[in-house]
């Protein structure tokens, strides 16, 4: 093979987290890419199967860094499925709440990295400033900036915080007005344009095969979303559209996290004054001896990255007898990523990577 | 809409089938069937091919493959089942079929050591210099290997002495 072996990671700015990529290049196009986890193995479904039910729920949340709520939400559903709890509905609500601020979250630090990795730092610190601002909010409800571990099975831990509602409200408009600048800086710089139209391009056929799930897949232009398709907690009762774009490029992947945080927003207004009275948790026989029946449960989430799906099995004891985490990033980081590469330009991993929102810890869990 | 699929299934293939609740439904498969049920209901719309996943069940000696496959057409889904012995655990790939099911095929292979005949790319995931029974399985003991191959350290009168002096100087009493 002409040109030579290229090594890009682990440890590497325009990869998020430790994950490696060994490409062949010829000048500087891309001719084969091989993508090469396991560098944040931390056996996590074998330690689950030797943790006890509720102690579970500080394990997951760690599996994928910056989008820890939906796997907890996703590990809790699966437990109460085989157990056969049914959950409160405000706690529901609540968990629906939590959900969507991490989408919004997860989003802003995507937009931040993905331009960042084109040279538009300033993006990444207003990110990071209004996504401080919501984790704000969510130390409010859990007491955790990151990891929340909030959600238990029967419900949540706590009932929302006095006040929380016109805090949330207040960061909510902040965060609505500076939608528009966002627009400007993002998708009206003609650098960003010129980087990502046309670049990292999948062909929708073939990504529906692949696997691809969530807002890569409605870059597609294919209307996909769990919470639509296979609706679980709060989401039947909400009113929220789910945006779709045809062209499939980096450019039109970032423009739909943007439309989805204000689809979020709007869920989360919804949420706000909606939000119904009750208890937040169903008291589950004792936590620390409970014997969840035989049984198993499959249970799929719409993280913002895609589609998470936990498959538990219980065998009658106190501890799960198998758990099988399916990240989003298994496809999008493997298969995915290296087709996407073949043919693209050097300096264009980074954004490519980044416009995948590939999570590297999810994939090795 | 389930007593359809129901009959479609049933009619083809011997299979038990049974409703789970809305959405889900759970078909468990002799292992000869699996290539021929995952053609047939590739092509009834079930082309989402969500994960695979491997249970040990080490008391009946055997392994349990999962298949998770989702419609978006009918918006269902499948989880179907088979059992391959745990002595001489080769099965066959679906990745001609689903070609997503290469990678978590080639996990299940790293984890679980079963061989998938036909999957072009089994070659190490995860693990690096992997010595041992494949880490899955239910007969590895994580603590017993971990302490034959990692050095540990003692918290003796002499480990602490150092940490005192250490805090002394950064003055933490």
């Amino acid at each position: 093979m002409k040109g030579f072996e290229y090594f890009i990671g682990p440890q590497h700015l325009g990869i998020p987290g430790n994950f490696g990529i060994i490409v062949n290049v010829d000048g500087d196009t891309i001719v084969k890419a091989r993508a090469n986890p396991g560098y944040l193995h931390r056996a996590f479904e074998k330690l689950m199967e030797r943790r006890l039910y509720l102690s579970n729920v500080s394990v997951v949340c760690r599996i994928c860094v910056f989008d820890p709520d939906p796997q907890e939400a996703a590990y809790c559903m699966a437990v109460e499925e085989i157990a056969k709890i049914e959950v409160p509905e405000r706690a529901k609500w609540i968990r629906t709440m939590i959900l969507e601020f991490a989408r919004i979250s997860s989003h802003l630090i995507y937009l931040g990295s993905l331009t960042s990795a084109l040279g538009l730092y300033t993006v990444m610190q207003w990110a990071l400033t209004d996504r401080d601002y919501i984790l704000d909010l969510l130390e409010m409800i859990t007491g955790g900036r990151v990891y929340h571990i909030f959600m238990q099975p029967g419900g949540v831990r706590r009932d929302l915080p006095e006040g929380f509602k016109e805090k949330a409200k207040k960061v909510l408009d902040s965060l609505k007005s500076r939608l528009s600048d966002y627009y400007n800086l993002i998708f009206d710089n003609n650098i960003f344009v010129h980087r990502t139209r046309g670049v990292g391009v999948l062909d929708p056929e073939w990504a529906l095969s692949m696997g691809v799930t969530g807002p890569n897949l409605r870059a597609c232009g294919y209307k996909i979303d769990v919470r639509k398709d296979d609706p679980y907690l709060a989401y039947p009762e909400l009113d929220f559209e789910v945006p779709v774009l045809e062209d499939c490029d980096m450019y039109d992947r970032a423009m739909l996290r943007m439309k989805e945080i204000e689809q979020s927003i709007r869920i989360l207004e919804q949420i706000l004054d909606r939000i119904p009275d009750g208890s937040v948790w169903k008291p589950v026989p004792n936590p620390i001896n409970w014997e969840v029946p035989k049984g198993e449960s499959f249970v799929r989430v719409e993280s913002a990255r895609g589609e998470v799906a936990y498959y538990m099995v219980s065998d009658g004891e106190d501890k799960p007898y198998r758990v099988n985490v399916r990240g989003p990033s298994i496809t999008h980081g493997i298969l995915v990523l290296e087709k996407v590469l073949e043919g693209q330009r050097l300096a264009d991993i980074s954004p490519i990577v980044f416009s995948l929102d590939v999570c590297a810890p999810s994939i090795d869990r | 809409m389930y007593e359809d699929l129901k009959k479609d299934i049933q009619g083809k293939f011997p299979a038990k089938f049974e409703v789970i609740r809305e959405r889900r439904i759970k078909v468990s498969i002799d292992k000869n069937s699996v290539l021929p049920f995952l053609s047939y209901i590739k092509s009834k719309g079930f082309i989402h091919l969500i994960s695979i996943s491997c249970v040990d069940w080490i008391k009946e000696n055997e392994f349990e493959i999962v298949y998770h496959l989702w419609s978006y057409t009918d918006e269902i889904h499948i989880m179907l089942k088979t059992r391959i012995s745990r002595k001489k655990p080769i099965f066959e790939t679906a990745s001609e079929i689903y070609p997503v099911a290469q990678t978590f095929e080639r996990e299940i292979h790293e984890m679980f050591g079963v061989d998938f005949k036909g999957n072009k790319r089994q070659i190490p995931f995860i693990l690096e210099d992997w010595d041992d029974i494949p880490p899955m399985r239910k007969d590895f003991d994580p603590l017993k290997y971990a302490k034959s191959h990692f050095e540990t350290e003692e918290y003796t009168e002499e480990v602490w002495t150092k940490v005192r002096k250490i805090q002394k100087f950064r003055g933490e009493e």
